[in-house]
């Protein structure tokens, strides 16, 4: 994390690339991105607990607010499994909202300004208490392997392990299997890294930018890059839940067949099904 | 998905040619394994591309 360095100009701003170590707790290592993320999960956890006890049929402002975005996304979810939403809703607002809560956690005062005094390979340094979650690759690789498994695992619920195997590893035609399995698992194997990177990279840099112009301006000019810190983390948030319901949709749609036929069943045809599936 | 197309392009040339090199270091083949890395990079590449192409084509 940036932080403002000695008085002799040594360097004004240091960064570092991976979460900072705080303590240790028995034999696991706490960083400052665990703080980070803890604050962002008690933070949505204390939201749902007050909503599931406060919630009312004809919403107030605050539950209106907290259902826009699971009426969004269930809306583009159900839009492309008219079947299936009910079950891949759930882990797709999950993702979502932590990644969400995650990025917002950057913008609180105080997160990477307020340090600690850590001793890091022989010497002293100031590690700052929190950082947030998505500014650590560990957090963002956690949750791309998450989506890996969802996916992956939705792939083979919709085709059947010998169906999703057959289609990952057997080309068509099958001479060709030699050359496109290889290709098949980078290929797979890119989207894992390129979800992590994709939200590391964006909330890092957002992060160094906001600490450089702390540094390097006065008060009006880093509330400018607050407000754009504040668009990004929204749209990386929803980008990721949305990349990860494309791969989802991609698994299941499978190369043979077309997406859900079920496009046409009515509303509540389409409500049965999915209650029936939801119960299996 | 478009969004990720371009990631994506980069970063499967990258795990083909790493996966290659790290190969070829490990079995002291160079430059046979990295060569193969660079072109099942490129495929996977093309690929990624063909995927969300005939995604984009289905009829909805």
């Amino acid at each position: 994390m940036p932080e403002e360095a000695g008085e002799h100009g040594e360097s004004l701003i240091h960064v570092a690339i991976k979460g900072e170590e705080l303590f240790h707790l028995g034999p696991i290592a706490v960083t400052n991105s665990m703080v980070g993320t803890l604050i962002a999960t008690v933070f949505l956890a204390s939201l749902a607990f007050w909503a599931s006890r406060n919630s009312t049929v004809v919403p107030g402002r605050l539950q209106g607010f907290l259902e826009f975005p699971l009426e969004f996304l269930g809306g583009v979810i159900k839009a492309q499994h008219p079947t299936r939403w009910r079950a891949i809703l759930p882990p797709i607002i999950t993702i979502f909202l932590l990644v969400l809560a995650a990025n917002y956690v950057g913008l609180l005062p105080g997160v990477g300004t307020i340090g600690l005094h850590v001793v890091e390979d022989g010497h002293e340094a100031t590690a700052p208490v929190i950082r947030p979650a998505s500014a650590d690759l560990n957090f963002t690789l956690a949750l791309a392997l998450i989506a890996f498994v969802l996916f992956v695992s939705w792939g083979i619920r919709a085709n059947g392990l010998r169906g999703y195997l057959k289609e990952t590893f057997v080309a068509n035609p099958p001479y060709m299997t030699p050359l496109m399995t290889p290709i098949h698992i980078v290929s797979e194997l890119s989207r894992i890294i390129s979800l992590s990177m994709r939200l590391f990279g964006n909330i890092f840099a957002g992060e160094i930018l906001l600490a450089v112009m702390l540094a390097l301006t006065f008060a009006v000019v880093p509330a400018i890059f607050l407000g754009l810190e504040a668009i990004f983390g929204a749209v990386q948030a929803l980008v990721f839940a949305l990349l990860t319901l494309t791969y989802i949709t991609l698994a299941t749609a499978g190369h043979g067949g077309g997406h859900d036929e079920s496009h046409e069943t009515g509303e509540h045809d389409a409500d049965d099904v999915a209650l029936r599936a939801g119960a299996h | 998905m478009v969004l990720d197309l371009g990631m994506r392009l980069g970063l499967s040339v990258v795990i083909g040619v790493v996966a290659g090199v790290l190969l070829d270091n490990w079995a002291n083949t160079s430059p046979l394994f990295t060569l193969i890395g660079v072109v099942v990079g490129v495929g996977a590449a093309m690929y990624s591309i063909w995927d969300v192409a005939r995604d984009g084509m289905k009829p909805r």
